[in-house]
């Protein structure tokens, strides 16, 4: 099993300073939550620890190997990304569309086998997209693209992984559904996720820990617990915060003004 | 995705068609040959027809099936590398910079044997030139690309405009020929289908690769695709098959881009069945269209280019419109 974390990373784009000297260590079992406004970073940090964008500084580790040294096509065996959006060009069926995520467990001249095949099939089963194999994807509405690329993920295995507002498009009970699978794939599997999550609630529910983006590169981490807070939240999206206490933990809202 | 058996009667029937329409081409001409006449020839090269059936017309029709396979194959992966369905194999120039060496070929009054080499030469160039501008200081990325390629064969067209009016006139249809596509002097070099060969048998390896990154850079690269390194090779294929269709055949217009559209409506865009059904629909259609060209006006032969748009057009707009209705 991997271990994932990253070492006083400092991320930026164009004049934006993400995180600077950002200490994280992703530990197996845990689900973080990435919270923080508008136009952040949070993609972008996203990007960053998938290895797609190089840090500015810092590095990103894999079992203790900066992943800028890493091919592709192991990074993908280990780390997996939901992208916040997916467009697509080329007509294909859901099916191919939830294999390509065996693609990094194939080599050059192999075809998906039926074990291939009975993962596509169950990933399907589990995001509700029973009897869908056949269908084209650009005939699926947005909730169904989004189960059908976190299908794909699924599909692909990873270890790690990374989810750009995962709950994106969907109705509330496959928001939850969602968000449950993930935790329990890194509850009982001993596998992580990192998920940037514009719902607080959403976070407090299923999130082990989250890390909180301010701006200017100041950052904080901890356990959800620790961290949600009506200060530390209001302090975050600048608005007035009120918690409630709900059955099952604190839940916030935004006050009035 | 195709069920297998279904596959594999498709490329049974696409195999059989393209070697029919080979024999059929064979048959037909300024001579039409009956069924005594053609049989005759085809097993005795020796025989009356034997010498016109083996020495003209079967070697025109197999470099017409082959600029066919060549050129559906460089569509196919020109419309993944760019991700852009409107892609065709003339897009970056390859055959703006072929053209241009070979009418300059004409111009200067080159012996037309020497004119697939000149062509390969400036074909070359093109590649070279977008190869080296389209990566900048930055990554290398399909939007750069097509705008670098798109604009270097604006230059070539410029330049082409030019040989076409500062050129003499008794060399003014031929430069037209090339340019619309023609197979009229075609011969079938062994190096072309050397060439077809091998460029299919590596994309065809890299099909689900090319499958991964039809749904872009990003999302070929979170799937372990090091996506710098397939799009540069994806290029060069598709450029080395354009430049050797280009070469024998100059222009031919549409082949490219119908083909790949025409497969992707009937087998999906699964590569692993796109390429080799694009590649043998690509070579069928052409050794009918130069069939036509060669007859519908017999004894005068016209270029296969302007056939093909003809035929390919309304082809097309049928099928989309078929598809809509299915959907």
């Amino acid at each position: 099993m991997s271990s994932f974390s990253c070492e006083n990373l400092e991320v930026r784009i164009a004049d934006i300073t993400v995180v600077r000297d950002l200490d994280l260590d992703l530990a197996r079992g845990e689900f973080w939550g990435l919270l923080g406004p508008n136009g952040i970073g949070k993609t972008t940090l996203l990007k960053c620890l998938a290895g797609l964008t190089p840090p500015t500084a810092g590095r990103v580790l894999l079992e203790s190997r900066d992943i800028a040294e890493l091919p592709r096509k192991m990074l993908a065996r280990h780390i997996g990304m939901l992208q916040q959006h997916t467009v697509y060009v080329f007509d294909s069926s859901v099916m191919q569309t939830a294999l390509t995520g065996r693609h990094p467990h194939l080599s050059y001249w192999d075809r998906e086998g039926p074990g291939d095949l009975r993962k596509a099939d169950e990933a399907l089963h589990t995001v509700d997209l029973d009897g869908f194999a056949d269908r084209s994807v650009t005939e699926l509405s947005g909730g169904e693209a989004r189960r059908l690329a976190f299908a794909a993920l699924l599909v692909q295995e990873p270890e790690i992984m990374l989810l750009d507002e995962p709950t994106n498009h969907l109705d509330l009970r496959h928001q939850v559904q969602i968000m449950g699978m993930i935790r329990d794939r890194t509850k009982h599997d001993g596998n992580s996720a990192f998920a940037a999550l514009h719902d607080i609630n959403l976070a407090a529910r299923y999130c082990s820990h989250v890390l909180m983006l301010f701006g200017n590169g100041d950052w904080r981490a901890g356990r959800c617990e620790d961290m949600l807070s009506e200060s530390s939240l209001e302090k975050l999206y600048r608005c007035p915060v009120e918690m409630i206490q709900g059955r099952d933990g604190a839940r916030f809202y935004p006050a009035g003004d | 995705m195709m069920p297998t058996a279904h596959r594999r009667l498709l490329f049974l029937f696409l195999v059989m068609l393209s070697v029919a329409s080979i024999a059929g081409a064979a048959a037909t001409g300024s001579v039409t040959l009956n069924w005594n006449q053609w049989t005759t020839a085809l097993t005795n090269p020796g025989s009356e027809y034997g010498e016109l059936v083996w020495r003209l017309r079967i070697p025109r029709a197999t470099a017409a099936w082959a600029v066919g396979a060549l050129l559906s194959l460089s569509g196919c992966l020109m419309q993944v590398l760019l991700r852009n369905p409107l892609a065709d194999p003339y897009i970056l120039g390859v055959s703006g910079g072929a053209s241009f060496a070979a009418l300059l070929g004409m111009t200067l009054g080159v012996a037309s044997a020497y004119l697939p080499a000149l062509a390969w030469t400036g074909a070359l160039v093109s590649i070279l030139i977008v190869f080296s501008l389209a990566r900048g200081d930055g990554p290398w990325s399909g939007t750069r690309l097509l705008l670098t390629g798109v604009v270097t064969a604006s230059g070539w067209a410029a330049l082409i405009s030019l040989l076409l009016t500062l050129g003499p006139d008794s060399s003014l249809r031929g430069m037209l020929f090339w340019l619309i596509g023609d197979l009229s002097y075609a011969s079938l070099p062994s190096w072309a289908l050397a060439t077809l060969a091998l460029i299919f048998v590596i994309c065809f390896g890299m099909a689900r690769s090319l499958n991964v990154l039809a749904m872009g850079e990003t999302t070929a690269r979170l799937l372990g695709e090091p996506t710098q390194k397939l799009l540069w090779i994806v290029y060069l294929m598709a450029s080395v098959l354009t430049a050797t269709a280009v070469s024998i055949a100059g222009n031919i217009g549409f082949v490219g881009l119908i083909v790949p559209h025409l497969m992707r409506l009937i087998v999906g865009s699964d590569h692993r069945v796109l390429l080799p059904a694009a590649g043998l629909f690509g070579g069928l259609f052409l050794v009918l269209s130069d069939t036509l060209a060669r007859t519908v006006l017999a004894p005068r032969q016209l270029p296969v280019g302007v056939v093909t748009a003809l035929l390919g057009v309304p082809l097309f707009l049928l099928l989309l419109n078929k598809a809509k209705v299915r959907q």
